[in-house]
């Protein structure tokens, strides 16, 4: 007769060894087709963020960059990006979510406000990924601001020559780009989703 | 800069004595007049170039500017 049931006791704590002792499919409940292996989840997470505003174009950012350090609110997972003049270097190869979130304000109107995320696969020639823009219209005698978003997946296969960097560009000269230290107003995400 | 838009830092009248990214800080964390620095490169059409603003403004220039810009946003605002 077989058993259906081991008491507890019965069992040695190394009786069941995971690391070689199971085979078959994981089952999943509500009819998921059952895993039969797992990998690692999203191991790099970095955010950074202007520090200081601007007026005008900026393409690329390449000053006033830093990694969000608001105490309790972000704490980097993995390696994290490195930088350098504006230029964001990645600590893995894989693929990579990047983020780019950009708050503007005039006093007045612009017809665009611009921000790009641009990459290479060189270390030299760059080309853009993925851009937003937004249109600020005035609505009272103070200034007007307004945000936007854009995102792009990366395949880093080369850590050397695989990079990217940020512009920001606008129809209106006077028109502001927002950066503060205490708070993020504009900022990049990057999280590594999985292999390449 | 106040979420009403008045100016109230010296780093209002700075983003709009130059475009671009002509300015850092020593210490982002107290940004005073005495931890001010022009940058080295700036960010011009998709290339790195020198900052064209070769000298920083004066104590008493910047805090003119800042001024100015409140006068001007209270004049406009009833401030």
């Amino acid at each position: 007769m077989s058993k259906t049931t081991i008491p507890t006791a019965g069992l040695a704590d190394d009786a069941v060894d995971l690391t070689s002792k199971v085979t078959g499919t994981l089952p999943t409940a509500n009819g998921g087709t059952g895993a039969t292996s797992f990998t690692a989840g999203i191991t790099e997470i970095d955010h950074f963020r202007l520090s200081s505003g601007f007026t005008g174009d900026a393409a690329p950012i390449a000053s006033n960059l830093e990694r969000i350090d608001t105490s309790g609110l972000f704490e980097k997972t993995g390696t994290g990006m490195s930088e350098s003049s504006g230029v964001f270097t990645f600590p893995s190869t894989g693929k990579y979510r990047i983020d780019f979130i950009v708050r503007q304000q005039i006093s007045g109107s612009g017809q665009y406000n611009e921000g790009s995320i641009y990459y290479t696969t060189d270390n030299s020639s760059y080309n853009l990924a993925s851009g937003s823009s937004q249109f600020i219209s005035q609505v009272n005698s103070t200034t007007t601001q307004a945000g936007h978003m854009n995102t792009t997946i990366f395949d880093v296969t080369n850590v050397s020559t695989h990079k990217v960097r940020f512009h920001v560009e606008v129809q209106d000269n006077s028109t502001s780009t927002v950066g503060s230290t205490s708070e993020t107003f504009t900022a990049m995400v990057f999280l590594r989703l999985g292999d390449t | 800069m106040r979420k009403d838009g008045r100016p109230d830092h010296i780093e209002d009248a700075l983003m709009v004595m130059h475009n671009n990214q002509w300015f850092t800080w020593t210490d982002s964390k107290n940004k005073i007049y005495a931890n001010l620095r022009l940058t080295e490169k700036i960010g011009l059409n998709g290339n790195l170039v020198d900052n064209p603003v070769t000298e920083l403004p004066t104590e008493s220039a910047v805090n003119a500017k800042l001024k100015e810009l409140q006068d001007a946003w209270d004049a406009a605002n009833g401030g």
